[in-house]
């Protein structure tokens, strides 16, 4: 059975691991960097600042929670700071910072990381129960 | 240059649908990706940051391990495993690794033989094993490499879940690792396994995959 095949094999190892890049220094460092945004904004008590570290679908969901702008319901949302960062997970255009007081999901975006889900309780094999989510 | 061309004409045009076929692929899956971004209300992403993606990557991987899989399989099993009437089988009388006098190896090498079947003692054991031993091995990496893109693509969906991710170690006994790899396995041997019997009793005229069209059912190990 004649067959004519090439390897590419570690050029596909090699692709793989780059692909499989988790908590690459860069990607973390972003991902942490938002969240202490969120962090410093959330300690001063400005709505406006953390809205604007949400992802577009989160602080459309928290602004029609009360039908109000984000910047003003977001202070209902019972969101505190997360505290010191104890991990970041990195895998393609998704991170999750689990803090000392929370776990925060985020999704990668042109202008950097912005936060999906914020104030998130596990649930084991459920998805965490988040305070503030996309809807 | 045409003659050279004509004669390396199999392996030529199957490299070249091969590219082919992996360019399509990755503009395929590279719509696919954005459609799912979009649906998640994340923007798109560039050609470029896909194929670097563990989404492109276990994809593309998860099909070649099984590839060369079988590839690895048919050459190994069709060492001691015989079928009857099949061109894809050695005469029932030829099982096994056959003597060094049939394999023209060793002091049985003929003048144009490779010069390790020339050999004795490992180059020989390496060189007589050779197409497994490099068949096995893609196999194994390509798996491999399926695995290692293929965690890092689960834990992005699990993310995009607002669930945890999971370890490599882990995300081998994940139904996804299994289903992704499973699938692939059974059409592979199902695909061995027709060409086995169906070539039988069919005949494709002109192919070295089967048999002359005019030869008997139940004659083994001719090819034409």
């Amino acid at each position: 059975m004649p067959v004519f095949h090439r390897s590419l094999a570690a050029v596909m190892l090699a692709a793989a691991a780059m692909a499989a890049c988790s908590g690459c220094v860069g990607q973390s460092d972003g991902a942490a960097t938002a969240v202490k945004h969120l962090s410093t904004a959330l300690t001063a008590g400005d709505g406006a600042a953390v809205c604007a570290i949400l992802a577009p679908d989160t602080r459309l969901a928290v602004a029609e929670s009360t039908g109000t702008s984000c910047p003003e319901a977001i202070s209902d949302q019972g969101l505190t700071p997360p505290g010191a960062i104890r991990a970041v997970d990195v895998y393609g255009q998704w991170a999750r910072v689990v803090t000392e007081h929370d776990t925060v999901f985020l999704a990668a975006f042109g202008a950097g990381w912005k936060v999906v889900a914020a104030g998130c309780r596990s649930r084991g094999e459920r998805p965490y129960d988040c305070r503030v989510q996309a809807g | 240059m045409m003659r050279r061309l004509r004669d390396h004409s199999l392996g030529l045009v199957f490299g070249l649908l091969f590219l082919l076929a992996l360019v399509g692929q990755a503009f395929a899956g590279h719509a696919d990706f954005n459609a799912r971004q979009l649906t998640e209300g994340l923007p798109p992403v560039s050609l470029g940051r896909y194929l670097t993606s563990a989404s492109f990557a276990v994809d593309v991987a998860e099909n070649w391990q099984s590839e060369y899989l079988q590839f690895f399989l048919f050459i190994m099993v069709t060492v001691w495993l015989v079928q009857k009437g099949s061109p894809e089988s050695k005469p029932l009388d030829k099982a096994g690794g056959e003597s060094d006098q049939e394999q023209h190896v060793g002091r049985y090498a003929r003048d144009d033989s490779p010069a390790w079947a020339k050999a004795s003692g490992w180059r020989l054991g390496v060189y007589s094993n050779s197409l497994g031993i490099v068949m096995g091995t893609i196999f194994l990496l390509a798996w491999l490499a399926q695995s290692v893109a293929g965690v890092a693509a689960y834990n992005e969906q699990q993310l995009s879940q607002l669930q945890d991710p999971v370890s490599w170690a882990a995300y081998l006994l994940e139904p996804d690792f299994w289903n992704r790899t499973l699938q692939n396995w059974q059409s592979e041997l199902l695909a061995v396994a027709s060409m086995a019997i169906l070539s039988i009793y069919l005949r494709q005229r002109g192919s070295p995959e089967s048999k002359p069209v005019g030869t008997a059912h139940d004659v083994t190990g001719v090819e034409s």
